[in-house]
């Protein structure tokens, strides 16, 4: 199980680290969301004292969604090539072909989440100070990629196109952060719209991130949100055989 | 199991077969089209099976299921004595299988390709170095080893492929259409390695495949499978005599009615498109009779044509249409 899972994991690593095009893109993106979004918009909300510290934890579940779309991708991409049967042949679990995919996409979003902190803190950014909050926040990001890794290769694990798959996975990647309390405060938001982003992982990643009172209760609700993440991913990769 | 019997000084090996693949009444339907229906597949040890039909006959279908990729909806299978799907791990740790479209990683070089392979085995890194050296000389690939995939060619995946599928040394080599795709010199190639592989070492092999020639020069035994039955099934020898000798293929605009039960040395007679095919004892001889008897109830022949019967005949015989047909269509 372990060997399988590592095995697929390093493929993806050795792939990954020879692609320059994905290489770049992925260095790219955070340069532009900090340096000109979060930049931008921190110089026209003047109300805002220090927008880019308030804001980068949104980038950063932004980062992470983004990953988990794109392992998705790398999914399908294998799946619809038919690589994939190599696996399904091999005498391994159908577990570890999927924590393969999910610690390659995992390992890729926080190759990128270190930029996006790394430019972070060069354009100003606050980080908190305790080691216990900064591992939260690790914990926190971490099981909130691989919640959303979860559904992206369940959906890549029926999609028929790649065009189908982005339709699916779009749907949800932005709206995801409009509806938390990424980009504004919710306060001033609709009570409809607190409700629906109290539901929403991402508001519990950013609300674990900025230090909440609720930390705890919010890093639990991630904790189920990936293991019931994987199971769905699971459920409908298995699907695959029958 | 192998019986020894001693005849003097000289050892006679005899190989007692067991059957290597058991697959009885298998089913399978995809929404309304079904892809495969009660299909039995038999196949003894240490010999080679062609499945062979036209394009979506269901080949590939049964190749799934036969390798638990897939699950039939109805019918059992057993491979060497354990049945599927309880037993998938430990069968697949005893199959080979290259697929029918080329599924080689165009980002990783042929090498990286097969360590891949070895380590998603859970081969340790010495063993894995050891059998991609012997592998990638067997199927003479270790100069263009180190070259990324996406830049071989059709026959160099194809060798590669089949180099993957023997890093475990398999019991069981699973072939879907080997040698889709290639040119007649990489055929002749794959099917050289194929013959040595089987001769060698003993393995059990089924191939899939819409090639007459393929499957009369490889197989022991032929399944001829259309519209996701099986056709017709037995050696390629059986399959063959059980046409007559020869072939005459006679091409005429009207055909005669002809009560051929009253030849004997008439084995059979069909029509197919604009021709009247009649299986004789002895072609040579009995043309001259056949055409004087087609004449006299009034049919005008206007070509002729006499074969030694192959497997084609025996698919056309059964399905009622030429293979080569399907392939071009």
């Amino acid at each position: 199980m372990i060997h399988a899972t590592y095995a697929i994991w390093l493929r993806h690593m050795r792939k990954f680290l020879r692609n320059r095009e994905e290489l770049g893109g992925l260095l790219i993106q955070p340069i532009l969301w900090v340096g000109l979004f979060g930049v931008g918009m921190g110089r026209m909300l003047a109300t805002q004292n220090d927008y880019l510290s308030f804001m980068l934890p949104g980038i950063l579940a932004l980062t992470a969604l983004g990953g988990a779309a794109g392992g998705g991708m790398m999914f399908l991409d294998e799946r619809l090539r038919g690589i994939m049967r190599e696996y399904m042949v091999a005498p391994i679990p159908r577990l570890s072909i999927l924590l393969g995919h999910m610690l390659a996409t995992v390992s890729k979003a926080f190759f990128q989440i270190t930029i996006v902190c790394a430019i972070g803190v060069l354009a100003g950014a606050t980080f908190p100070n305790s080691m216990g909050e900064i591992a939260r926040g690790f914990i926190a990001l971490l099981c909130f990629t691989l919640g959303f890794a979860g559904i992206a290769l369940a959906v890549a694990s029926r999609s028929r196109s790649i065009m189908g798959y982005h339709g699916m996975i779009f749907l949800f990647n932005l709206p995801l952060l409009f509806a938390s309390n990424a980009l504004y405060e919710l306060d001033s938001a609709p009570t409809w719209m607190q409700w629906v982003a109290q539901c929403n992982p991402a508001t519990w990643l950013i609300a674990v991130m900025r230090g909440s009172e609720s930390a705890l209760v919010y890093l639990s609700g991630l904790v189920i949100f990936a293991v019931l993440g994987t199971w769905f991913a699971l459920q409908r990769f298995q699907q695959l055989t029958k | 199991m192998v019986h020894t019997i001693s005849v003097g000084r000289v050892v006679i090996y005899e190989r007692k077969h067991p059957q290597m693949i058991d697959a009885r009444g298998l089913y399978k339907q995809f929404g309304d089209v079904v892809a495969v229906q009660d299909l039995d597949i038999h196949v003894q040890a240490g010999s080679v099976y062609a499945l062979l039909g036209p394009n979506g006959a269901g080949k590939s279908t049964t190749i799934n299921m036969l390798t638990t990729l897939l699950q039939p909806d109805r019918g059992q299978i057993t491979i060497a004595g354990l049945s599927i799907p309880q037993n998938a791990a430990t069968i697949r740790r005893m199959i080979g299988v290259t697929f029918q479209d080329l599924v080689l990683d165009r980002d990783l070089t042929g090498r990286e390709s097969l360590d891949f392979h070895g380590r998603l085995y859970g081969l340790d890194s010495q063993t894995r170095r050891t059998r991609i050296h012997e592998l990638l000389e067997l199927v003479e690939l270790s100069g263009a080893a180190d070259r990324l995939t996406g830049t071989y060619s059709g026959g160099m995946r194809r060798r590669l492929e089949l180099a993957r599928c023997l890093m475990m040394h398999p019991q069981i080599l699973f072939l879907d259409e080997p040698t889709q795709g290639l040119d007649p010199q990489h055929r002749a190639m794959i099917w050289e390695y194929l013959r040595t592989l089987q001769r060698t070492r003993g393995m059990t092999v089924v191939i899939t495949t819409h090639a007459m020639d393929e499957a009369e020069l490889l197989a022991d035994y032929v399944g001829i499978i259309d519209h996701g039955r099986m056709v017709t099934h037995g050696t390629v020898n059986a399959l063959i005599s059980q046409f007559g000798d020869d072939i005459v293929r006679m091409r005429m605009p009207t055909f005669p009615t002809v009560t051929w039960d009253v030849y004997p040395w008439v084995t059979q007679a069909h029509r197919v498109n604009q021709e009247l095919l009649v299986g004789v004892d002895n072609g040579a001889r009995r043309l001259p009779e056949l055409l004087d008897i087609v004449r006299s109830h009034g049919a005008q022949v206007i070509e002729v044509t006499m074969q030694r019967p192959h497997l084609g005949d025996v698919f056309l015989r059964t399905t009622g249409r030429a293979l080569r047909d399907e392939v071009t269509q």
